[in-house]
């Protein structure tokens, strides 16, 4: 998609979220290098409509690598969907440009992925890699992020202080040791609807489950169930989103997640919702002024109709979500009743609707 | 989609017909009914609009529009704005005319390769609101006319404004990159302007070779060429090569007016004046006293265009309103200002500065036969306005008194349903 497009394709993405009640995100990568500080300083001037943003880079990788899309003849950068690196001095330049252009966090993708062709369970990048890049992203007051489906880069976060750790499908006992040993440094990002969704859900993009078994996703999927109800018994933070925006993971439908939190992990319906409000907080480095209802919090408020405690898919209902209000201001104001005034004090006089 | 009755509405029609008081009905995107009753049967399930004396006209077509001029004050400050924050600045101004009343604009040239493409493909999407659009290239210049912004140690084609060509061969060229790109219209410097060192606004640059090579491939494309064109030489330049969008056309003589007067039926001609007028009396702020800008040539230039708009008014040449609004002197969503000057500074009647606007306009959106009055089973982009712009054109270019506007039969702004407007001192 050319950048033109790109950028508009974004800021109407990002008024759907704060439609469905989404009034903060952490961006996880974007798809070209300046799409993300764009839309979020563009959400933060007014230009265009949208929650609180944390802005990330594209995902950085290696050759042959999750996110290099380039061609053996096609070998220019325009044509990765990530930034490729080679080596601790190629990442910390390419750290550099992205805090340059002002990021909030940089992505790096530690392990495969395996629809692309590179197993969720392959790792990439050398230690020292990653440690520049860390080293680098604090230099420059900015936090990290990994793509870790592997235990070894689940292990490699935890290790060098990689504070959002993406997916974590794959643990071993001593990964779920560290983790919980650092549990208030860390938060997990599972994801787990790309997971379903490409499971079970998929079949008309030609993902059918026997496509998706033979790529791995089943393995994964089971897997991944396991880690993250051995993570939610240690009290390490699991928060929802991640991936939407693929065909079978529809924008918009992320309050999915708290579902399969529920259904699948054995949140309850409390644990489910704290995990999208006062998690929040933290993952938007924001502590403890968003994500609560208390005096003195900032108004990020939804009016739903009908109690999420008791049916937690209400979330995914745009109808039902009555009213988003972001930093004190009716995003979408709540519906009015027949027969009540539309602004008090205004009568209805000349021009008539019938 | 409902129809609409707007009733007890002052009709403006745009045709040069004196108003009168009536109902019009929309269904669908087409006016379907015009009536001198005002108490026309509302049909079963129209939402009813009572005017209560308000001005019902068609909505206003900008004739030579800039969305990608982001309110700086040279060309390179436009230029240095990244692609993306250029593309959403883009969105946010096509917004804007919408809702000030302009439900057509002719693109006359965008600062990046795609910006106008991608917003008139965007807004016929329905993806962003925005008026009618028809998207232009960038700028096509010479090195060193007007648009080449480069500079001797930073030659770079992305440090430039306009895409710069030498002879006929790279002209073909760029055409084709643009009529590739989609483009309804390439825009050409066919003269410079007071502000460019070296380029005033009486050069002419261009070989009729590159002319020729341009106009070829765009004809063979169906696609249109707009000039910038304010000396009297590239004026010529451009009737000779049967190019049909003039802009500016500052300086004429007998027989280049004469040239004019013979194509009157098929040219149409954006002079922009208003940056002229705030060139020499509103940019101080921004460094240009009327000083620099009479040194810069202004003057002389601004009192040359009076006359030589007036003398085409006289003779039967279309004149259009809109042009090189969005410099930081020249606010976006002013356009309307342009009416005034017509009436102030080159004769006009009023009614015949609101046909400038509407009947014109239709035609240079090359729909002339459904687009720019309000008649039965045209397209239904209509204002509607609070008070009378014959007796005060300057009405519509106040937000407050656009009270609403409807684009294809759809309203862009709805007007307000309780309203504690005293409807009754409207007309």
């Amino acid at each position: 998609m050319p950048p033109e497009e790109h950028i508009l394709w974004c800021s109407e993405v990002a008024k759907k979220y704060l439609d469905m009640g989404w009034t903060s995100c952490v961006g996880a990568a974007a798809a070209k290098p300046r799409l993300d500080v764009v839309i979020r300083n563009a959400i933060n001037d007014g230009t265009i409509v949208g929650p609180r943003y944390l802005a990330a880079s594209q995902e950085i990788t290696v050759p042959g690598g999750l996110g290099d899309t380039t061609a053996p003849h096609l070998p220019q950068h325009e044509f990765a969907f990530g930034a490729i690196v080679s080596g601790a001095e190629e990442m910390r330049r390419c750290v550099r440009m992205f805090a340059k252009y002002g990021v909030d966090s940089i992505k790096i993708n530690l392990s495969g992925e395996s629809i692309t062709g590179m197993p969720s369970e392959m790792s990439q990048f050398t230690s020292e890699e990653v440690r520049v890049c860390v080293e680098e992203s604090k230099a420059w007051g900015k936090r990290v992020s990994a793509h870790a489906r592997s235990s070894w880069a689940v292990k490699e976060c935890i290790k060098q202080g990689i504070e959002v750790i993406y997916h974590a499908s794959f643990t071993d006992a001593e990964a779920l040791d560290m983790l919980e040993a650092n549990k208030l440094k860390h938060h997990v990002a599972p994801g787990l609807a790309w997971l379903i969704n490409t499971c079970h859900h998929a079949s008309q993009w030609g993902l059918t489950p026997e496509v998706t078994r033979k790529m791995g996703y089943h393995r994964e999927l089971e897997a991944a169930i396991e880690s993250m109800k051995a993570m939610r018994r240690r009290g390490i933070r699991i928060l929802p989103g991640g991936d939407y925006g693929f065909a079978w993971t529809p924008h918009g439908t992320n309050a999915k997640d708290l579902e399969y939190f529920v259904k699948f992990v054995g949140m309850s319906n409390m644990e489910a919702l704290l995990s999208a409000t006062a998690w929040g907080g933290p993952m938007m480095m924001m502590g403890k002024q968003i994500g609560y209802i208390r005096e003195g919090c900032l108004a990020d408020i939804l009016l739903v109709d009908g109690d999420p405690l008791a049916d937690i898919t209400v979330l995914q209902d745009k109808d039902r979500i009555l009213s988003v209000m972001k930093d004190g201001v009716f995003h979408r104001e709540p519906p009015v009743g027949a027969g009540r005034p539309v602004r008090s004090g205004a009568p209805l006089n000349a021009t008539r609707w019938n | 989609m409902a129809p609409t009755l707007f009733t007890n509405v002052n009709i403006l029609e745009g045709t040069g017909v004196l108003p009168y008081r009536g109902s019009v009905l929309v269904e669908g995107n087409r006016i379907r009914q015009v009536g001198r009753s005002t108490s026309a049967i509302t049909p079963a399930g129209a939402t009813l609009i009572d005017g209560a004396g308000a001005t019902l006209m068609p909505g206003m077509v900008e004739a030579h529009t800039h969305f990608s001029w982001n309110d700086a004050a040279t060309l390179s400050g436009i230029q240095t704005m990244p692609l993306e924050e250029h593309v959403l600045w883009c969105a946010k101004v096509a917004k804007r005319y919408l809702h000030a009343g302009f439900t057509s604009c002719l693109g006359a040239a965008c600062a990046k390769p795609r910006l106008d493409v991608v917003i008139r493909n965007a807004i016929n999407n329905g993806q962003i609101p925005g008026p009618r659009y028809l998207a232009a290239s960038q700028e096509i210049t010479v090195p060193g006319g007007l648009g080449d912004e480069t500079l001797p140690h930073l030659p770079f084609p992305e440090f430039s404004f306009g895409v710069n060509v030498n002879g006929a061969e790279d002209m073909r060229k760029s055409v084709r990159m643009f009529l590739k790109y989609g483009v309804d219209s390439i825009k050409i410097n066919l003269s410079g302007d007071n502000f460019v060192p070296g380029a005033d606004s009486h050069t002419a640059w261009m070989t009729d070779a590159e002319v020729a090579a341009a106009v070829e491939e765009v004809k063979m494309r169906g696609k249109r060429i707009i000039v910038h064109a304010r000396s009297k030489a590239s004026i010529q330049q451009a009737l000779r090569h049967g190019i049909e969008l003039i802009y500016h056309a500052s300086f004429t003589d007998t027989e280049t007016l004469d040239m004019m007067e013979a194509a009157k039926d098929r040219i149409f001609v954006v002079p922009g004046i208003a940056i002229l007028y705030a060139l020499l009396n509103e940019s101080e702020q921004w460094g240009v006293t009327r000083e620099i800008a009479t040194g810069w040539g202004y003057q002389l230039e601004w009192d040359a265009a009076l006359d030589s708009l007036s003398k085409m008014h006289k003779r039967g040449i279309r004149v259009l309103p809109g042009g090189d609004y969005g410099f930081a002197f020249t606010p976006h969503c002013q356009n309307a200002r342009d009416l005034e000057f017509f009436v102030k500074y080159l004769g006009f009647t009023p009614m015949e500065a609101i046909r400038s606007t509407t009947l014109y306009g239709g035609q240079i959106m090359l729909r002339g036969h459904e687009l720019g009055a309000i008649k039965e089973g045209w397209l239904a982009d209509l204002l509607l306005v609070d008070g009378d712009p014959l007796a005060n054109l300057s009405i519509l270019r106040d937000p407050k008194r656009i009270l609403a506007v409807m684009k294809d039969g759809v309203f862009a702004k709805a007007p307000t349903i309780a309203s504690q407007r005293a409807w009754g001192q409207a007309a």
